[in-house]
């Protein structure tokens, strides 16, 4: 295998123009961890300098026991076939993030699906209204923090005969002796 | 021509002269005044029904895939006389194929709303049951017939083409003895029906009476 030539390369360009953390994952794989205020002109610079042509996925994830949302952009280089994740994290009571749907079109997707299923709002985004669900006057279902499944037994008439389903993490434990963390007992739905 | 034969089937003439009534309500079948007469025309009328169902082209969820190989020359539905068509009016059945979010129950609602009696609904996948594995999820329904009435549930996840062409077997049957077809059923405890479903579409926008 290489020394992640390409990779370290990349990696300290971007060291050497933003302040960032970061490291080489693995072949092909390069992680950093930005600002958010940085984000966009790190892919900026990605895309035009560096020939990150393609925005692969952007994802979010909701960190509920540190208050914050972290998005994940990703992108990729055809030619040198390098992939590069950028982190960033913002806080969870006033979740807005920069609107990057200016560098690449298909981000416009990505940002209406967060702001509907994570409450994260972004400036000037285009068509920011009611886009997958219909009439939604609750939280945000893809918080953490929303109970599915209570929100399903008070809006759906169900019917019996679910009684005897078993929680899958309590039946592994009753099974094979394994502990559940104390983060995990905290969102039990028992 | 006037004298009736043993086995009660009406002459020609008795067809002829059997006032239909063409009431809106009208149901299932054509109605006529003699009762001997009516089950020979139920008969007859039920036995063309149910060698001729058309189902509506429309997949709610995972289900769908199903229906092509339930179509196509292995499993072949055409031999019970099952086929597509295109647009709601021209439909007999609706298939509930899988999981039904409560954006699609809207407009399902609104097609089957459509639909000309007689009318069928069959429910496919566990979904359609009691939420099969979306039993928490925050926007798919639980029961189906909480909000349309369904002639056969077809269970499973997803259920076979094997499954599909018995669950339009049994759906033959029940209507050659005239249990199937819940268009008047719906339309009579419409009340009931409306509450579930307003319960779960928030933004009521249907008109308040259809010409049925």
């Amino acid at each position: 295998m290489s020394n992640f030539k390409k990779e370290t390369k990349i990696l300290k360009s971007l060291k050497d123009v933003f302040e960032i953390k970061g490291s080489v994952k693995s072949d092909k794989r390069i992680s950093i961890k930005a600002d958010k205020k940085n984000v966009s002109s790190i892919l900026l610079f990605l895309k035009n300098q560096k020939g990150f042509i393609h925005l692969n996925h952007i994802s979010c994830v909701d960190w509920i026991e540190q208050n914050e949302f972290e998005l994940v952009y990703i992108v990729w280089n055809p030619k040198t076939r390098l992939t590069v994740m950028v982190h960033t994290r913002i806080k969870r009571d006033e979740p807005v993030m920069e609107n990057i749907d200016t560098i690449w079109d298909q981000a416009n997707t990505y940002e209406r699906e967060f702001r509907e299923m994570f409450g994260i709002e972004f400036p000037g985004l285009i068509g920011a209204k009611e886009f997958i669900l219909e009439d939604w006057d609750n939280i945000p279902p893809m918080r953490k923090d929303f109970n599915s499944q209570q929100y399903a037994i008070d809006t759906f008439s169900t019917r019996p005969g679910r009684e005897n389903a078993q929680n899958v993490r309590e039946a592994i434990q009753k099974r094979s002796g394994e502990e559940i963390p104390d983060f995990a007992k905290k969102y039990s739905r028992d | 021509m006037s004298e009736k034969n043993t086995i009660g089937i009406p002459t020609v003439e008795e067809i002829k002269q059997a006032q239909i009534d063409f009431s809106p309500r009208c149901t299932a079948a054509g109605r006529v005044n003699d009762k001997e007469t009516q089950k020979m025309v139920d008969y007859i009328l039920n036995f063309a029904r149910k060698h001729s169902l058309f189902v509506l082209a429309y997949g709610t969820g995972c289900g769908a895939i199903e229906i092509p190989a339930t179509m196509t020359s292995r499993y072949d539905a055409e031999r019970f006389g099952i086929r597509g068509a295109a647009t709601p009016r021209q439909a007999d059945i609706l298939m509930i194929t899988g999981y039904l979010s409560t954006k699609t129950l809207k407009r399902v609602i609104r097609v089957y709303e459509q639909m000309q009696d007689p009318k069928y609904v069959i429910a496919f996948g566990s979904c359609t049951i009691n939420g099969g594995m979306y039993f928490d999820s925050y926007n798919t329904i639980k029961a189906l017939d909480r909000y349309l009435p369904v002639d056969v549930y077809i269970a499973g996840c997803m259920p076979r083409p094997e499954s599909v062409i018995r669950g339009f077997v049994k759906l033959q049957e029940l209507i050659q003895k005239g249990n199937a077809g819940n268009g008047e059923c719906y339309r009579e405890n419409l009340d009931w029906y409306r509450e579930n479903q307003q319960k779960v579409i928030k933004n009521w926008d249907f008109p308040e009476n259809y010409n049925w």
